[in-house]
């Protein structure tokens, strides 16, 4: 552990960074980040970059992308980019950019923004403003195979991708809430969820889904107008606000603007720990176009971590070392963010 | 725009001015090769603006009969970044890149913002108070000074080099960051406009200004910085420094600006310290620790050193006299002292004698060992007139020097000191303008503006001759077009524009609605701003515009969801009815999913649609069907007959879907073993269906697609299912 108080460093780069995943590191020494990044005054120059800590000032390797990156994850093994034209890059974790894998986009597959995607195991699950959702898998001797799992035709556009387990996954986006999809069910919307949304609006967009691997039945969303909220499936039709509308009128929100990202925070204990056991949403973090990065949770004041004078597009918190959060910021630089123990849990 | 082709090198050559008007001959037009791979002749060249400094430069060959080649290109359209062009931002752009300026932007966003806020709540509050400025307010300057050093350590920090590093003892300079003008001339406007704590002792920090920028001076003629460096280039290669006279001329020039420590340090590379030549050269050793230790004990008017300076602090006038007379007497004293006759070394003695005649003040040896009239004025700070005060009287000295040491090179830096020495604002502000540009100007005034009355009434008065804006406003007007049209800077100029209150607010709306909308993500960061800045007729254009961008590109879904945003009732309407003439057409397609995502997204809210309602309860109804046919359960069924009784019983439902409505559910009534309907809802069906053959002779009837024997087949469900249920009437 770094310290007992959390220490926080920007550190600017000379692009604009759109999306930032820990690598898992096989040495101990180097910490590894993948950055998904972009210069708009040059033409073609978006590429994914392979950054280390502490000192990301110059790539150690990059990988350039046909388009503006829209969505990157990374699995134990894979590092997977989707872009903005709806092509797809695989390539192995350890960034060896001469075995990537590439769908391109087009009839196809996608065609324009890919903003879903996530590794369920075997297969990727990629979703689209186009309405298209596809299982990307393994095909043998170095090709992958898409299949189309649903058309949408344009009616309904993705913005975000999860899985559930090797059966389920939700999918989220603009106007349709978010959608639970059981492959075991002909590959079909089994489940469906407006959420909530505020300021007199029927419909908001949803940007990011995650769900706990030890809870696989309660996602828990981010979107619109600071709406954070969570989906227990064996409740559909109640969905639970973390954040923004729907809580009591004493609450303040945590954000009045985008969420663009949510993920369950590990290292943050919750506070009541002996209920925790199933009823309780766990802690999640969140970032946010007013450059929010906070922890909030079910019934608790959130707990603000950053508050940035410029919007967190992406964060990622370190898998094989939670304390450690990593943050793409609107102005052109990263920001790395080390929690003490001590400083974290929440009073 | 006037353009001219040169001849075989096809180069586009921008000029300006009027040929008729040649009084000052001007510069030669800046000249940019263009690569366009056109081969010539080339018959005819656009060009026209692109975002930001772009040029679009297009050459089209003469359209003739096709060349032997099919490689030959008819034309191209390059585009020229004009950023890159400009020959004396050339200079400017390498000592600061487009990235490190971009990030100086960024940084400075907060910083300003929060001065205006503390502006704007303390004119509230002088308002109430019935005082006239901002400016009379105690705590103002200080507030100007914290935002001044936020935005100096954002230009770097002069001492940022780790000190991990092991010293060179032999290194005369120390290793730092580089220093950029832009840094040094903010130094010089914070030094003389805001920092009130500096002004008992304004010569003291000029001089440690110099200390850290004299490097910056000139380009052309050399300064105490080049000389110092060009002998430590050769400090290596000498055995004996003390014959070297460039050693001599390294200490007096050191010594004339006030680098004691470097004098000091250099003196230790005298030979006589030497262990094996301790023995012959005492005296002269002697007479070298004399001078170190005079130097180093010099006194200074000032608060406190920063660590490795040296000299001796005094913080009032008085025991600045009394310190500064023992020493000036203990300089003379050993001036005089009988040891020089015992000093054999030559250039020693004179060398040692020069920096003797800097310390009591020799102006003639102070011009000597000076470089840059700079230096020679800082120099009479430190050894002519310690208590200059004043702008009057700096600025009558630093014409004096300039006539003794005319420079050619002027770095924009000297221009500002002129300016600001000559009590001039307007002149300070040209300077910015012309050397450092609009970040520079736009950040600056602030600090102008501070603590001087005239530079507030100068920046803040409105000109009708510039349509009734101040120059404050005018020139954050311009540094926000500047970031306006990069696109990631775009985003930090509300922050500026909103500052403005004539103008800003027309061309921050400007600006929003001239986003691109392509993009989500792009259009939620526009709507954020509009949603700070209260702007909901932006948004909700922005919206009308995204939604129309998406309906049109197939993704209707997303279209539909801006329109609703925007509460644009009009265009969901027309959504409506086309999709309803869609389903019209094929309604027995069961490509019902396809629009049902549609109608699930057009929601409930939007009931003014009349037709809208028939397709909710026709949505229903395929359901019901649906689920009926795969699970036949009893309870299915009857929902779906109760949903087509509902339908056909709704004078909302048009007439051309009864017989969709119908034909779908022929099958439902036929399968079942007992009738689905009772003899009233039959009847009723037969009666629509009767209604329905008589209007099908009049000529406004819409033909469907459905197969000819379709009504046929209906009337033979409906007459088996009413027989049916007339057995089965109690």
């Amino acid at each position: 552990m770094a310290g007992d108080s959390p220490s926080f460093r920007r550190h600017p780069l000379p692009f604009s960074i759109d999306l930032l995943r820990w690598l898992p590191s096989s040495t101990s020494s180097a910490r590894l980040i993948a950055a998904a990044v972009h210069d708009p005054t040059i033409p073609a120059s978006s590429h994914l970059h392979l950054l280390s800590l502490p000192d990301p000032a110059s790539p150690l390797a990059s990988l350039p992308l046909p388009s503006r990156p829209t969505a990157l994850r990374c699995s134990r093994t894979v590092l997977a980019a989707a872009t903005s034209s709806g092509s797809l890059h695989l390539l192995p974790s350890s960034f060896d950019t001469d075995s990537v894998i590439s769908i391109p986009s087009g009839a196809g597959f996608h065609v324009g923004p890919v903003r879903g995607l996530d590794c369920g195991g075997e297969e990727w699950v990629t979703a689209g403003e186009d309405g298209r959702v596809h299982l990307v898998s393994d095909g043998g001797d170095g090709r992958v195979v898409a299949r189309r799992v649903w058309d949408g035709k344009g009616m309904l556009g993705y913005e975000t991708a999860r899985w559930a387990s090797s059966a389920e996954f939700a999918t989220g986006g603009a106007g349709c809430g978010v959608q639970w999809w059981d492959r075991r069910k002909g590959n079909a919307v089994v489940a469906q969820c407006k959420g909530i949304w505020g300021r007199g609006v029927a419909a908001g967009i949803v940007h990011s889904i995650d769900i706990h691997p030890s809870r696989k039945h309660i996602c828990v969303v981010g979107g619109s107008s600071g709406a954070i909220f969570a989906w227990d499936l064996r409740w559909p039709q109640q969905p639970i606000p973390l954040s923004g509308v729907g809580l009591h009128e004493t609450a303040e929100p945590v954000c009045e603007s985008e969420v663009w990202e949510v993920l369950f925070d590990n290292y943050t204990q919750s506070s009541d720990i002996i209920s925790a056991a199933s009823t309780r949403i766990l802690p999640v973090m969140m970032c946010s176009e007013d450059g929010i990065l906070a922890i909030v949770e079910q019934d608790e004041r959130p707990l603000e971590l950053l508050a940035e004078p410029c919007a967190i597009n992406s964060f990622d918190i370190d898998p094989q070392n939670p304390s450690d959060v990593v943050c793409a910021l609107e102005w052109e630089s990263i920001g790395v963010l080390t929690r003490g123990r001590d400083a974290m849990v929440a009073e | 725009m006037p353009g001219m082709l040169a001849d075989s090198g096809g180069a586009i050559v921008p000029f300006s001015g009027d040929p008729n008007h040649a009084a000052p001959p001007p510069p030669p037009p800046p000249v940019r090769p263009i690569r366009h791979g056109v081969a010539p002749p080339i018959s005819r060249v656009f060009v026209s603006w692109s975002s930001g400094n772009l040029l679009q430069v297009a050459c089209l060959r003469p359209p003739g009969p096709v060349a032997a080649g099919a490689e030959e290109v008819a034309g191209s359209v390059v585009e020229v970044n004009l950023a890159v062009a400009n020959g004396s931002a050339e200079v400017e752009e390498q000592e600061i890149d487009e990235a490190e300026m971009r990030r100086i932007e960024y940084g400075s966003v907060p910083a300003f913002a929060l001065l205006q806020s503390r502006k704007n709540a303390l004119a509230d509050a002088a308002a109430m108070q019935h005082m006239h400025s901002v400016s009379e307010h105690a705590e103002w300057w200080q507030y100007v000074l914290q935002y001044s050093k936020t935005i100096g350590k954002l230009l770097g920090s002069p001492d940022s080099l780790p000190g991990l590093m092991i010293e060179d003892p032999r290194a005369i300079l120390k290793v730092r960051e580089r220093p950029t003008s832009l840094k040094a001339a903010w130094e010089l406007l914070e030094i003389f406009y805001v920092d009130k704590n500096l002004h008992s002792w304004l010569p003291e920090r000029l001089v440690d200004w110099l200390a850290d920028y004299d490097s910056l001076l000139t380009k052309m003629d050399g300064t105490v910085h080049s000389k110092l460096n060009d002998f430590q280039k050769k400090l290596i290669n000498l055995q004996v420094v003390e014959n070297d006279p460039d050693y001599w001329n390294g200490l007096s020039a050191a010594l004339s600006v006030g680098w004691l420590d470097v004098v000091v340090n250099m003196l230790r590379f005298h030979g006589s310290y030497q262990l094996d030549q301790m023995d012959n050269r005492e005296t002269e050793n002697g007479l070298v620790e004399a001078v170190a230790v005079l130097v180093s004990t010099m006194p200074r008017m000032r608060p406190d050193l920063p660590t490795g300076k040296l000299g001796q602090c005094c913080t009032s006038r008085p025991d600045f006299i009394k310190a500064w007379e023992k020493w000036r007497g203990q300089v003379s004293k050993l001036e005089c002292s009988a040891f020089w006759i015992q000093c054999g070394h030559q250039k020693t003695r004179d060398g040692l004698k020069n920096l003797l005649h800097i310390m009591m003040g020799n102006i003639k040896d102070l011009t000597a060992a000076t470089s840059h009239w700079l230096e020679l004025f800082a120099s009479h700070f430190l050894y002519i007139r310690p208590f200059t005060v004043g702008f009057e009287g700096m600025h009558h000295l630093a014409q004096k020097c300039i006539q003794l040491k005319p420079s050619s090179g002027n770095s924009g830096l000297t221009g500002l000191l002129n300016g600001i020495l000559s009590e001039n604002p307007e002149v300070v502000l040209a300077e910015c303008t012309k050397t450092f540009g609009p970040w520079m100007v736009t950040h600056s005034m602030e600090l102008l503006a501070a603590d001087n009355e005239y530079a507030d009434i100068m920046l803040h008065e409105e000109r009708p001759n510039f349509g009734g804006l101040s120059i404050e406003e005018l020139h954050r007007l311009v540094y926000a077009q500047v970031l306006s049209s990069h696109s990631l800077t775009w985003q930090i100029a509300p922050t500026y524009l909103s500052s403005c209150l004539n103008q800003g607010l027309g061309l921050l709306e400007i600006l929003l609605l001239k986003q691109p909308i392509q993009d989500n993500r792009q259009v939620l960061k526009t709507l954020e701003l509009c949603r700070l800045y209260e702007l909901e007729n932006v948004s909700t254009n922005i919206m009308k515009v995204a939604g129309i961008y998406h309906w049109k590109h197939g993704r209707k879904g997303t279209g539909v969801y801006w329109f609703q945003q925007a509460h644009d009732k009009v265009r969901l309407d027309r959504i409506a009815q086309q999709l309803f003439e869609r389903i019209g057409k094929s309604v027995t397609d069961d490509n019902f999913k396809q629009w049902e995502g549609l109608l699930e997204l057009l929601g409930s809210d939007i009931g003014s649609a009349g037709g809208l309602e028939f397709l909710h309860r026709y949505r229903d109804f395929k359901r019901s069907l649906q689920q009926a046919l795969e699970g036949r359960t009893g309870e299915a069924a009857r929902q779906t007959v109760e949903f087509l009784i509902q339908l056909m019983r709704n004078p909302s439902t048009p007439q051309r879907f009864w017989l969709p409505l119908l034909h779908d559910s022929v099958r439902l009534l036929n399968c079942k073993p007992c009738p689905l309907l009772n003899v009233t809802e039959t009847t009723l069906l037969l009666n629509k269906l009767q209604e329905l053959s008589m209007a099908k002779l009049r000529p406004d009837f819409c033909t469907n697609h459905l197969p000819s024997h379709a009504l046929s087949s209906v009337r033979l469900a409906l007459a088996s299912n009413l027989a049916r249920a007339i057995l089965e009437e109690p």
